[in-house]
């Protein structure tokens, strides 16, 4: 990211309440994840320590410090979406990528296929749950997702089997 | 155009009643997140081509959702003189017919789902549609709606909430002019106490005393933050009430602001609910230029504006400590109390703050606008008033329920969500989020009312009702919830974080067969002394899922392990 | 200091009578209770308690009973503040009950820990039947409970923030950003002193000091212009002397303590002796 778009953002956050995770959010959403070098930037531009935003970009499951790829698929695996299903469509997910999931050394759920065209993330509730099982790519939302839709859903975004 | 006097107020109100009855075909369609996932925008998109091209005289608006989540994509007809027609399960392929039948003064009836007469917007204006199209059954009839009372529900699906004009229209912004320019702090703490409202986020902390106490706090400034984290997986009522009903919420905020001394307002949301999000931008841009909020609001010299702040994926920072810190730009790690966030040294930026839920700010202006004695006689004793609770799960009708408190479980899950799908037998409720408790269906005469559930191993929590049915493995939930406890702790103390850490071990073991009694026994005084000792709320109640499902369902358990 | 708070450091505070396990004690009003009963010599075991810090409610052993008309309420003594007629109990069966499984849980996230050990043994726990984390890379050894006071020592007390809380939950580690050296450092190694697990470790080799601990930063040492002895991080004496007003003379500042302390006795001598050296 560069300067003067980093400028833009910070002076869209005068106030103090909120400033930092908002700051953070609109630079995780534009760039897809929260690069270094910008984050360093952004400790001297705000005068905060880098140790500091280090452990907000790693507290908060919203930020990845790790690019995505070309698509993001996020599957909603809250309680709803597990009862009805969603760990099912999770793995189906895994299967179609090639990715296997393990568990993360930091905990966040976000692995990219080799190829770099997509990454799949999982999110606690996107608050859909009257269409459970949801799932979101790249902003858009699919409620009762079932795993034979998947192909189909997925073939929007490029994937191919 | 600031609004300044009850005249101009009037003035905003009659232009909104001409939005809502312009005296021509109106059609609205639902977009609020849900409608959208399931293409409300598609037909939104095919209904604008479609009067486009044939340069029709048709209004086309937007709506929220009126709760009937099932049958989304839900469309509004209103033809000037008769009932609103509320369509359902409106693809893109319905549209021509729509609009044909629409230009006739007709409705598509195959795809009506109920009509509306007139519908009373509780604060003050009942509208009136029509007579007519009497083969589509009436709203009142219609079984998912029957048995509900709607109060904070009462403009979502029927109004366009990105106008403000449509708020004011149905009494909207009523209840704030009534409080900033005739009556005291004490007048409208003294209304909030005897209205009996507890907080609706699932402490049920009483709501009016919880204001008096950050009133009388003794500090140059104060801070109110609305509390839309909304973080339990399964609930999303606050989602709709700020993506249908946005001013609902702002116009709560300034009367609490007004009778507690507070400048400034701030909502804290989930950066998950980017609609409403949006929605929320909106109506407080359009409110501004109202002069609602602002300096000098009504010319009283009351000065007010609230501000968002968003979260970033934590749970833990639906605890109030947590969430104070999250806007402070730190870690959501919960401090110990005391100090109260009401306490001066401890709330967001160490000066007094009250931190309440969506929904309970949502109560305020009916409770102002029709009185404490009015809302009081809605629910029971001591848990006065309505609550808007998710049905979800593996129930025939899904979606979002209200009901005055008191209500029992079978009725919400029997007679409104008409119970299992497809035919299947329930077997259980989840109420309360991963902080509640498993209820059998045994136990389904429990009413819903924040001691009640508390008696049974659960609680109220911000009012989702997950439905688990005869194929749900009961470990499996509890697995699940204990999961995404571990997942959620913010890490700071011992028995929340190494605690969970284990009870997930000693689940995963159970689940796989390998486990023992032992691991049963270890699971349980595991889950106690977590509860007992855990720093915050998340810890505290982390174990719940596990200790009713111990309690209702050991027999699942003890099928996993060897005698 | 926050607002509402004014000039309440110098005032002499009320002094009230608490009591604990049947016994009176009197104390100031507002002071922490666990700090009342380790003045005392009261055993309350505590592992993230420290007194110039607020209290941070994160390791949960410090456990009391509250007694509130007739009732017991359990509660964690670092936030208990003494006010007259505050009554609590310690070590009652509820309390060892949840004490002792606790303990278990520290003996299984940090199990290289000897004071962990023995602070367990001391309460009655010797072993635990959880799984022991025993992870070879774990740059602390195994031995941190993530008590917090290092993270707070270097943010609230010393101001540097190098370090800090990584990931959340079960994941939660302390590190440096990235787990890479950190120029933020100052080497003052506030941190190993303020560890009560002693599982922060750090290293004076030569001409650096190596904070094992924390990836690997290293910080370099000031040398004494006179005997050559590495005496303290170069960032931190410079930083500290300049803050020194009027400042140190130059010839002074580059002297490790012991040499300054020689050199300015040398020069009190030599002037009170007009500038003669006696050797006696």
């Amino acid at each position: 990211m560069d300067e003067t778009t980093l400028d833009a953002i910070i002076a869209r956050y005068e106030a103090p309440s909120g400033r930092l995770l908002g700051i953070l959010g609109e630079i995780q959403d534009q760039e897809g994840y929260i690069p270094r070098e910008t984050l360093a930037m952004l400790a001297e531009k705000l005068d905060v320590r880098l140790s500091q935003l280090y452990s907000l970009t790693t507290f908060y499951s919203y930020f990845s410090l790790t690019p995505v790829g070309d698509h993001v698929i996020t599957v909603c695996m809250g309680t709803a979406c597990h009862v009805k299903g969603a760990p099912g469509i999770l793995q189906a997910l895994e299967g179609m990528l090639g990715i296997k999931s393990d568990t993360s050394e930091d905990g966040k759920f976000s692995i990219t296929t080799e190829d770099k065209k997509f990454t799949l993330e999982i999110a606690r509730c996107f608050g859909a749950c009257s269409m459970a099982p949801v799932l979101r790519i790249d902003g858009n939302l699919y409620g009762y997702a079932t795993k034979e839709d998947l192909p189909t859903i997925l073939a929007e975004y490029g994937w191919e089997p | 155009m600031k609004i300044t006097s009850a005249d101009d107020l009037e003035a905003a109100r009659q232009a909104g009643l001409q939005k809502l009855q312009p005296g021509k075909p109106r059609i609205a369609v639902g977009l609020a997140t849900c409608g959208i996932a399931v293409g409300g925008n598609k037909v939104y998109e095919r209904l604008r081509e479609i009067i486009k091209r044939d340069g029709l005289d048709i209004v086309l608006t937007k709506t929220g959702c009126i709760g009937y989540c099932r049958e989304e994509p839900l469309v509004n007809i209103s033809i000037p003189k008769k009932p609103l027609v509320i369509l359902h399960k409106v693809t893109e392929a319905d549209a021509e017919e729509i609009i044909k039948q629409v230009s006739r003064g007709k409705v598509p009836t195959d795809k009506a789902l109920c009509r509306v007469p007139s519908w009373d917007h509780i604060t003050g204006c009942t509208l009136e549609y029509g007579k007519g199209f009497t083969r589509i059954p009436l709203y009142a009839k219609v079984p998912f709606f029957q048995d509900q009372q709607k109060v904070i529900l009462r403009d979502t699906g029927l109004i366009n909430p990105e106008d403000i004009d449509e708020y004011i229209a149905v009494g909207g912004y009523k209840a704030a002019m009534k409080v900033l320019t005739g009556m005291d702090s004490e007048a409208v703490i003294k209304e909030v106490e005897k209205s009996g409202l507890r907080g609706r986020g699932g402490a049920g902390f009483p709501t009016g005393l919880k204001w008096r106490i950050t009133r009388d706090a003794k500090a140059d400034k104060k801070y109110i933050i609305c509390n839309a984290d909304e973080g339990d997986p399964g609930a999303y009522m606050n989602r709709n009430e700020m993506e249908s009903d946005p001013h609902m919420l702002i116009e709560g905020m300034i009367i609490g602001a007004y009778a507690m001394g507070a400048a400034e307002g701030l909502i804290y949301i989930r950066a998950e609910y980017p609609l409403a999000i949006k929605r929320l931008k909106l109506a407080l841009e359009q409110a501004r230029e109202y002069g609602l909020l602002g300096s000098n609001i009504f010319g009283t010299g009351f000065s007010f504006d609230i501000g968002i702040a968003t979260g970033a994926g934590a749970f833990v920072c639906g605890e109030s400590t947590a969430l104070v810190s999250s806007i402070e730009g730190r870690t959501g790690r919960p401090h110990p109390r005391p100090p109260r966030l009401t306490d001066v040294g401890g709330g967001l930026w160490g000066y007094p703050t009250d931190l309440n839920n969506v929904e309970t700010w949502c109560n305020v202006p009916v409770i102002i606008i029709n009185g404490s004695d009015w809302y009081a006689k809605i629910g029971s004793e001591g848990n006065t008033g309505t609550k808007v609770f998710s049905l979800v799960g593996k129930v025939d009708r899904v979606g979002l329920v209200e009901v005055p408190l008191g209500t029992t479980l079978k009725t919400i899950v029997s007679d409104i969500g008409n119970g299992g799908a497809n035919n299947k037998k329930v077997k259980a409720v989840q109420t309360g989020g991963p902080s509640g408790g498993c209820i059998p269906v045994r136990m389904f005469d429990t009413t819903v009312d924040y001691e009640s559930l508390n008696r049974v191993g659960s609680i109220m929590g911000s009012g989702g009702i997950v439905v688990m049915d005869e194929d749900t493995d009961m470990v499996d939930i509890a697995r699940y919830f204990i999961n995404f406890a571990t997942g959620e702790s913010c890490g700071k103390c011992v028995p929340c974080r190494e605690g969970l850490k284990h009870a997930l071990l000693l689940l995963n073991r159970i689940m796989a067969k390998k486990g023992t009694r032992k691991d049963i026994e270890n699971l349980a005084l595991l889950s106690d002394t977590i509860v007992a000792t855990s720093l915050c709320g998340l810890g505290q109640s982390a174990p719940n899922p596990v200790l009713t499902t111990l309690a209702y369902f050991r027999e699942e358990y003890d099928a996993l392990v060897k005698p | 200091m926050t607002p509402g708070e004014a000039g309440e450091v110098d005032t002499p505070k009320k002094q009230v009578t608490i009591t604990i396990n049947g016994n009176k004690y009197p104390a100031d009003e507002g002071e922490i209770l666990l700090g009342v009963a380790v003045r005392n010599k009261i055993a309350i075991p505590h592992l993230c308690y420290e007194p110039s810090l607020d209290p941070y409610g994160a390791c949960r052993l410090c456990m009391v009973e509250e007694v509130k008309r007739g009732k017991r309420e359990m509660t964690t003594s670092c936030t208990l503040r003494a006010a007259e007629g505050l009554e609590v109990v310690t070590d009652t069966p509820e309390i060892v009950k949840h004490r002792s499984i606790l303990f278990e849980l520290y003996l299984a996230e940090a199990p290289k820990s000897e004071v962990i050990k023995a602070m367990a043994a001391r309460y009655g726990v010797t072993k635990t039947r959880f799984l022991k984390k025993l992870d070879s890379t774990d740059l602390l050894g195994n031995k941190c409970v993530l008590c917090g006071l290092c993270v707070r020592a270097c943010t609230e007390i010393m101001g540097a923030a190098a370090i800090g809380f990584v990931n959340r939950g079960p994941y939660t580690v302390v590190n440096t950003p990235y787990f890479e050296p950190t120029k933020d450092c100052f080497g003052c190694g506030a941190c190993v002193k303020v560890c009560p697990t002693d599982a922060v470790e750090m290293e004076d080799a030569g001409d650096t000091r190596v904070m094992k601990s924390w990836s690997g930063t290293r910080v370099p040492l000031a040398n004494c212009d006179c005997c050559g002895k590495f005496f303290a991080p170069k960032g931190l004496a410079t930083a500290t002397l300049a803050r020194v007003t009027p400042s140190l003379r130059e010839e002074i500042a580059a002297l490790c303590p012991a040499c300054r302390g020689k050199r300015i006795a040398r020069e009190e001598i030599l002037a009170l002796s007009g500038g003669a050296e006696r050797h006696g």
